[in-house]
């Protein structure tokens, strides 16, 4: 087999340990490599920074404008170079809208094996990235490429939003609403469509939900007054519900019955198709959450499943959520109702996941 | 038929989609698979499980052995399945919960009117402080928390409504001509009282 030959078949995910968000550093690992940093005290200017594990990184220029920046990329999650690049786009722009805001600028971020792939694969996943970024409106603008053994693509993205609605992980009331607008499962999914074990069908499902933009949800929210918002990303369901929690001062309840999954993700986690990801997170969480009710295994790994290009979790009233879930189904969205937050107990501390489900 | 491979190397879902291959051939009795981490063996523990196969596992240093065993029928060893619920009890700090029984209509001794206010002032205090029990069970007077008209009802619903059981004893609610009015998922028996009682972390008795 000549070389043309080789980079003409060799797929994009072939030897990728992990792709996607599940090749992210675990919430465990991040922890403790950030602790050790010193950092001076935080200026006035910086809204959100590295406390509280918040999407983005926020700085007020003025009364009328804050900035986000924001950056994400990880190695191939699916063969095709094309979707590739809108997939690990949409990830990063999505954390703009996770703090409220609006993408206006992205840059590159590629490194890759030029010798192993024909040049055409390297061309659609800029082209993915790009068509994903103009659809949100942002402009791509420029970025960095490097020669690696292995592909990983994803953008640097600035966005604005007004100092004022800026909407951080912490700020949920007691009481709230949980709304999720995807349904989970992209970690166990992707894996099933690496083993050829999930439908076409399904598969289109996971691709629509992969690279849908989460500005069109924020949108939607921003009908209603949101009092904390976050994207379910690396860390899982589990991982991001506490990190909203312990940020807010509160405890939640995450209803397993009520959270939307994508299709034929059960009877594949199941069948063991969990991503090393799902496992860290697990290890991560597990002494932040409580059972309430046995649940079945398969449930249990997919709140821990890493998500890449996951949905946004909003907090709101209880009035309001009900009526956001049912303007994000209108979109063509799976959102659900997942939980609450509730006010501590006496002994509790906040960041509890209290964990419910109906056999 | 018994079957040998060395999954070691292989990137996920590589292993799981190699073994699942061999174990969905029938006449392959016995598979003894070499992976390389603990993912791939908590993967392949779960896909045993689902085709219903035996699965042993040996750390052999820098590798792990695998053995599934097909047989009639058979359950998880019992060495795996204490590994798999010893996994899942790690992580499921399981709670059986706080049961909370509500023997009588009243809070403690007292006026009476008084002493069925105090009760609904506790619940609602209950709630408020982010308390979810596993179960709220009411018997004997207690069941007349459910009357239609009693002002303690929101509390009980929201307390359903966050995933509690809330559930009035059937015998009781027909003695104290109660039963048309409740429905009937919130209907329970001595049974299952039983069950809750006996098997409860602890049970609240105001």
């Amino acid at each position: 087999m000549d070389l043309k030959d080789q980079t003409e078949n060799k797929r994009l995910t072939a030897n990728v340990k992990a792709g996607g968000c599940a090749a992210k550093l675990g919430a465990a690992e991040l922890a403790k490599l950030l602790a050790n940093l010193n950092q001076p005290s935080a200026p006035r200017e910086l809204i959100t920074g590295m406390a509280n594990f918040e999407d983005a990184a926020v700085w007020k220029i003025s009364e009328e404008v804050a900035i986000i920046q924001t950056i994400d990329f990880f190695p191939p999650l699916i063969d095709d170079p094309y979707l590739f690049g809108q997939i690990a786009a949409t990830n990063a722009l999505s954390d703009v809208y996770a703090m409220g805001g609006r993408p206006i600028l992205a840059l590159n971020v590629l490194c890759f094996p030029t010798c192993d792939f024909p040049p055409e694969v390297l061309t659609e996943i800029l082209k993915g990235g790009a068509d994903q970024v103009a659809l949100s409106g942002a402009v791509l603008a420029g970025g960095h490429s490097i020669q690696l053994n292995e592909p990983v693509y994803g953008l640097a993205v600035t966005g604005v939003v007004k100092p004022q609605e800026v909407l951080t992980n912490g700020g949920a009331h007691a009481r709230d609403k949980l709304v999720l607008t995807k349904p989970l499962g992209t970690g166990v999914a992707l894996l099933g469509t690496k083993a050829e074990m999930l439908s076409k069908s399904a598969q289109n499902v996971l691709i629509d939900n992969l690279t849908m933009l989460n500005g069109a949800a924020l949108s939607q929210g921003r009908k209603y007054e949101v009092h904390a918002l976050t994207d379910v990303t690396g860390f899982g369901l589990a991982g991001h519900v506490h990190e909203m929690a312990k940020a807010s001062g509160l405890k939640a309840g995450l209803h397993l019955n009520d959270v939307a999954l994508l299709p034929e993700v059960k009877e594949l986690a199941q069948q063991g198709l969990v991503p090393a990801g799902a496992y860290g997170n697990r290890e991560s969480y597990k002494t932040c959450l409580s059972y309430i009710n046995k649940v079945p295994l398969e449930l249990e790994d997919l709140i821990f499943d890493p998500q890449t290009s996951g949905g946004l979790l909003f907090a709101l009233a209880q009035e309001d959520a009900e009526p956001l879930r049912r303007d994000l189904e209108l979109l063509g969205l799976g959102a659900s109702m997942v939980g609450e937050m509730n006010d501590l107990a006496a002994n509790e501390s906040a960041g509890l996941v209290e964990i419910f489900y109906h056999g | 038929m018994d079957k040998q491979i060395d999954l070691r190397g292989l990137v996920c879902p590589e292993p799981v989609i190699r073994t699942k291959k061999l174990l969905d051939d029938k006449s392959i009795i016995k598979v003894e698979a070499l992976v390389e981490s603990e993912v791939n063996v908590k993967n392949l523990a779960r896909l045993a499980r689902s085709q219903n196969v035996l699965m042993s596992c040996s750390n052999e240093g820098d590798h792990y052995r695998i053995v599934f065993t097909r047989g009639e029928d058979l359950p998880f060893t019992a060495a795996e399945e204490e590994a798999m619920k010893e996994a899942q009890r790690e992580t499921q700090k399981q709670r059986v919960g706080t049961v909370v029984f509500i023997g009588k209509d009243t809070f403690g001794e007292g006026d009476a009117d008084f002493s069925k206010s105090l009760l609904n002032v506790f619940l609602q205090t209950m709630y408020d402080s982010g308390h979810r029990p596993r179960a709220i069970l009411m018997a004997n007077s207690g069941v007349k928390l459910m009357d239609p008209d009693n002002p303690v009802l929101p509390v009980l619903d929201n307390f359903r409504e966050a995933g509690c059981e809330v559930m009035a004893c059937g015998l009781c609610l027909e003695f104290y001509g109660l039963k048309e009015r409740v429905s009937s998922d919130q209907i329970t028996n001595m049974f299952t009282i039983c069950e809750y009682l006996m098997t409860a972390d602890r049970v609240v008795n105001p």
